[in-house]
């Protein structure tokens, strides 16, 4: 057992720095759903088994063809003629021996007539290159069971994602600045304590220039409240004069000379950042104020359990203020200092997460589940990183088709340019027509092309009457879609495997945000956008 | 939207494209134009890494229907590679990257005809006429010296090169083609982090420094020995100035094992038979008091703490508590502990030297847990004897190793990108209809040298060949000139060499060739040349970090420096010149020796 720990973390190491242990954890937990093994799908897995999904479960209807081998490395001459699900999951399986794979040989749509709580097991369902009427039903069945649901799909030079989840909540957001939460202008008591314990004009040289910054900034702050009535320096010209104060204090030598005290440069170097007054971020307000964390049941996530615990705390104990987060940056110090600093940030962000768990318990007692339903440690990394939590809610696919409730104004707006990559969008919708009317994608035989032109231009027009889109879309376009021939060139696929790959990754792991909820790329010119639709 | 990728509509082939029997390549001739589906069967393209992109590269190159691929890598398999190089499988660790990447593909794309090479892409095998083979290079690289050197070698040749890189999410893909884009060197990039020797071994202030000391320490024990890489005090550090009456004190300082300087610290060590205690006692007890009589070095800083043995597990062991929580990895121990993973870590090193036999060396791997373990507790007792804040394992191999984290996604991705860029690419020489941009600083000599005034030395003899550059930077003016040589048995009768290529911006025109003399004849009255490695170029005691990446060889990478800088260093400060000197002379590598060659 600890022998398959370590070789995990060999294998496993260059990935645990992005997402740590806790995040491989929810990665070997989850159970993913693919629908079609075709290039763009097979790649997608690609990508989730060897960072070391725990299982998945490959549906698909399909024989394998000819073209199938061309264009998919997972699929080889042998298997043509034999179930693609099956041929599949037999070489995606050789990646990584920690993965379980299994297979369907159904369609999507005769598992949705038979047993569509056949898809209410999976974490995550990835529909790849499916009809529209087969998307729409199965998006309306994981909306109801509250599964994410991840479309992908390549049609020729393109790449197109939607994701469908009805809220996804995330503690870890991982924020590329995040500002250090020091509360150097609301210091807490035993903050305030330590820092008195040290007194700068009394030191030896060598403890002077080995103070942490964060205690030389406290320091000064005191004697700037003193001299400009307990006020904070706001604006640019008194941040500098604060500098200057601190840069006065550097030690000098017998001839006058300020001595080379990096720790005070450090402080002057940080002052801007540090002064940032301590408030609560307006997404975290948000989420205090959402009905979820109001309503809290014995049915609630446990995000937003501990949110509401966080938020009594920030109404009660916190004065207005989150948990600290209990961590510094590194620094000029000595390690004595600095572990002791370190401490007191610590013993506080420990001291503020145990009264979190205080409120978190009432809770959970009221709602009557046992107070074990949270652990410790959960409370611990949400208390952390309560100044970065997100929720992601995508609109469902009903709500993007009904037309009184799909987005018009970012369609209009964005059309407003006529290369916008909204066009791919208003395409993709069209050549969906096409299919519905023709039971075929358009330009898919060569010697229809030039007739299916104008049978697509008929679904583009037909498509923006009914929604009342009074929005131009370009000759060309119609023109590319046809020639496509509704093709699946690897690399288009590959891109859009590892892009798709990445995006289930997070829904899985609840770190970093996904997107939403409509991403489109273009090959040609190599742009891509995010639409809310 | 509309580019020459795309073919015109094509009405004469009636032909359905769907639902073939045999694997067919009928996914691209719908979104590509017929004539370049078609060549790119015949297309010979170099692919440069079998790496993390390089796999998912090759992979979709012969999914998109290039046929005739050559692929080169130095490097061997290693399990952390599993997690996203998925061409190999547990079983191959060990084995060669490029040579297995063709057999795994192969074995599902049967009739690809791919060339594997396990060598360096920097060997001069691989020269001008090697990269004129193909229509297309590929760099699926991680360490710029060989990018740099890809880069050149394209230039020279003429041959598109699409350069990319990963780093965690992110990821980059560039087109270069000479003439018409920016050159992988035309923009500056971040200078690799180096640190003076000093700093390493007498002054550390960060982790770094220490973990760059654990590392030189390892190869000084137990690999190969390297006069840059020395972990013993620097009694030459231009910060003490020398006084002959504190060399008494030092030498009772060392009384444990008389001069430092005499014996190598591996001898030293073979002679305890790597006694853990007694390297212990050596490195971070008498080490450390030795450095505390340069007494000029404390005056300033806080002075080191050296750590005794018998006396840290007196200790009690309040502070042994561990911090971080989760992986074993990402905890911090105490001394304690760390003395314990010395202790045991020179054992098995130890172990591991005697079962190779008599002379063998170690090589230092991040990935290799006894050697990890050596110089993360090595790294953090010298961190404790700093007062600096000792790091995790987990920190510790990602500063040692220069770990880049790195996954499937953005390598799926960027391989993707980088096939599209070479159909633009190739499409692009087709219709020959792109406009240029005319941007790249690198302008082309060919020398064919054949001697200086003193001897019948040829430039090969000094490891400088084809594809070498040479750096000459004039001080007066203020510019660095390159010259890019390269080989040519083409020039006419008599005539040795030829500059080709535009003048910089900055210097006027009729300097260059004046400045090219200066580099052949190595005029007394102007710069003296010296070749000298890389690490030598910016400061005599400048060491370079090791890293992932290859060293750039001192065949590659040559620079001819003038040595006005160093006359004048010498004038204004001759205690500083006095050590210096010294320091040339401990290391028989540096650049003396090749400046008395050149002559």
């Amino acid at each position: 057992m600890t022998d398959n720990k370590t070789s995990k973390e060999q294998k496993y190491d260059r990935q645990l720095r992005l997402w740590g242990d806790h995040g491989q954890e929810a990665l070997e937990n989850a159970h993913v759903c693919l629908i079609n093994a075709t290039a763009t799908g097979t790649e997608i897995l690609k990508n989730l088994v060897l960072p070391g999904i725990g299982v998945f479960t490959l549906v698909d209807g399909h024989k394998v063809s000819g073209e199938d081998v061309g264009n998919n490395f997972f699929l080889t001459s042998s298997s043509i003629g034999k179930n693609r699900a099956q041929a599949a999951t037999e070489l995606l399986q050789e990646l990584n021996s920690d993965v379980s794979g299994n297979f369907v040989e159904e369609s999507p749509d005769k598992l949705l007539d038979n047993s569509p709580e056949f898809f209410h097991r999976f974490s995550l369902v990835i529909g790849v290159q499916l009809p529209e009427s087969t998307y729409l039903r199965l998006g309306s069945v994981l909306w109801e069971a509250g599964v994410p649901f991840l479309i992908c799909r390549t049609y020729g030079l393109i790449g197109y994602m939607r994701l469908i989840v009805k809220e996804h909540t995330v503690v870890e957001s991982h924020p590329d600045n995040a500002l250090e939460d020091l509360r150097l202008d609301q210091p807490f008591t035993e903050l305030k304590h330590h820092v008195e314990s040290h007194d700068l004009d009394n030191m030896e040289k060598k403890d002077h220039s080995h103070t942490p910054w964060i205690i030389v900034v406290a320091k000064y702050l005191e004697k700037w409240y003193s001299e400009h009535n307990s006020q904070l320096p706001k604006n640019y010209k008194e941040k500098e004069a604060f500098r200057q104060l601190i840069r006065e204090g550097i030690l000098t030598n017998e001839n006058g000379t300020p001595e080379d005290e990096e720790n005070f440069e450090e402080a002057i170097k940080n002052v801007n950042t540090a002064l940032n007054p301590t408030k609560v971020p307006s997404a975290t307000e948000d989420i205090f104020n959402a009905e979820q964390c109001e309503n809290i049941t014995s049915q609630s996530p446990s995000f937003w359990l501990i949110a509401h615990g966080v938020r009594d705390f920030v109404r009660n104990e916190g004065n207005g203020k989150l948990p600290v987060r209990g961590t510094i940056p590194d620094m000029i110090a000595d390690s004595d200092k600095f572990i002791k600093l370190q401490n007191v940030y610590r013993d506080k962000a420990m001291k503020d997460a145990a009264v979190v768990s205080k409120h978190v318990e009432a809770l959970l007692q009221s709602v009557g589940k046992p107070p074990e339903s949270t652990s410790e440690q959960e409370i611990k990394l949400f208390c952390k990183n309560a100044a970065f939590l997100r929720v992601v809610r995508c609109r469902s696919l009903a709500e993007e088709y009904s037309v009184d409730t799909f987005n018009k104004d970012e369609i209009t707006s964005c059309m407003y340019s006529t290369d916008s990559e909204m066009v791919l969008y208003l395409m993709l919708r069209s050549v969906d027509r096409f299919y519905q009317q023709h039971s075929r994608y358009p330009g898919v035989y060569n010697y229809q092309v030039e007739e299916d032109i104008n049978k697509l231009k008929l679904c583009v027009n037909s498509l923006l009457q009914e929604y009342s889109l009074n929005v131009n879309v370009k000759d060309d376009y119609i023109h590319e879609f046809c020639r496509y021939g509704a093709a699946e060139p690897h690399m288009v696929a590959a891109f859009l495997g590892g892009s798709a790959a990445q995006e289930a990754i997070k829904i899985i792991t609840h770190q970093f945000v996904p997107f939403n909820n409509t991403f489109l790329y273009n090959a040609m010119s190599q742009t891509s956008a995010t639409f809310q639709l | 939207m509309r580019t020459s990728l795309l073919s015109p509509l094509d009405q004469t082939a009636a032909c359905p494209r769907r639902r073939n029997a045999e694997p067919t390549m009928a996914q691209l001739v719908g979104p590509l134009r017929k004539e370049l589906a078609d060549s790119l069967s015949s297309c010979r393209v170099l692919v440069v890494g079998a790496g993390g992109i390089g796999c998912e590269l090759l992979k979709n190159l012969v999914l998109t229907g290039f046929k005739n691929i050559e692929v080169i890598d130095l490097d061997t398999i290693d399990v952390s590679n599993l997690n996203r190089q998925f061409l190999f499988q547990k079983k191959h660790v060990g084995k060669s990257k490029a040579q297995v990447a063709k057999e795994s593909v192969l074995r599902f794309c049967p009739s690809a005809n791919i060339t594997a090479y396990h060598d360096s892409i920097m060997n001069p095998d691989y020269n001008v006429e090697f990269f004129r083979n193909f229509q297309l290079v590929m760099n699926a690289l991680d360490n710029r010296a060989a990018r740099n050197h890809v880069n050149r070698m394209c230039l020279a040749a003429d041959i598109p090169l699409i350069e990319s890189g990963t780093a965690g999410y992110l990821g980059q893909v560039t087109v270069i083609k000479k003439g018409q884009t920016e050159c992988y060197e035309c923009q500056p990039k971040p200078t690799q982090k180096t640190f003076p020797g000093c700093t390493i071994r007498n002054t550390p202030s960060e982790p770094i420094h220490c973990i760059v000391w654990a590392k030189y320490l390892f190869n000084q024990l137990f690999g190969e020995e390297d006069a840059d890489q020395e972990v013993s005090p620097d009694t030459a550090d231009p910060e003490v100035a020398w006084n002959p009456a504190d060399a008494a004190a030092r030498a009772t300082a060392s009384n444990k094992d008389g001069d430092i300087k005499r014996v190598s610290t591996k001898e030293w060590a073979r002679s305890t038979g790597y006694d853990p205690v007694k390297l212990f006692n050596k490195l971070f007890k008498d080490d450390i008091m030795y450095l505390l009589t340069m007494d000029k070095l404390w005056k300033k800083r806080k002075a080191p703490l050296p750590l005794d043995w018998t006396e840290i597990h007196q200790l009690e062991s309040s502070q042994e508590e561990a911090f971080g929580t989760g992986l074993k990895d990402q905890q911090v121990l105490g001394v304690q502990g760390y003395a314990q993973l010395f202790h045991r870590s020179v054992e098995t090193l130890r172990s591991q030297l005697i079962e190779k036999g008599e002379g063998a060396e170690l090589v230092w791997d991040k990935d290799d847990p006894p050697a990890m373990d050596f110089v993360t507790a090595a790294a953090n007792l010298r961190m404790n004897v700093f007062s600096m804040n000792m790091k995790s394992r987990f920190d510790v191999k990602s500063m040692a190793g220069n770990i880049i984290p790195a996954i499937a996604t953005t390598n799926a991705v960027i391989a993707g990108l980088i096939v599209l860029e070479a159909l633009k690419t190739l499409n692009s020489d087709f219709d020959q209809c792109r406009t240029v941009n005319l941007q790249c600083c690198s302008f082309h000599a060919q020398h064919n040298f054949d001697g200086f005034p003193n001897n019948n030395k040829f430039l090969s003899d000094f490891g400088i060949r084809n594809g070498s550059r040479l750096q000459a930077d004039d001080f007066l003016q203020d510019y660095t000139l390159l010259v890019n040589l390269i080989h040519s048995e083409e020039l006419e009768k008599d005539v040795e060499f030829e500059v080709v290529g535009d003048a910089p911006d900055k210097a006027p025109v009729s300097s260059v060739p004046e400045e090219g003399k200066n580099i052949a004849n190595g005029n007394k009255d102007s710069a003296q040349p010296s070749t000298s490695s890389k690490a030598a170029a910016e400061d005599d005691d400048v060491l370079i970090v090791d890293s992932d990446e290859e060293p750039s060889s001192s065949t590659m990478e040559t620079s001819l420096e003038s040595s006005n800088r160093k006359r004048k260093h010498h004038d204004a400060d001759t205690d500083d010149a006095a050590s210096k000197r010294k320091r040339l002379d401990q290391q028989p590598a540096d650049d003396d020796e090749d400046i008395i060659a050149l002559d």
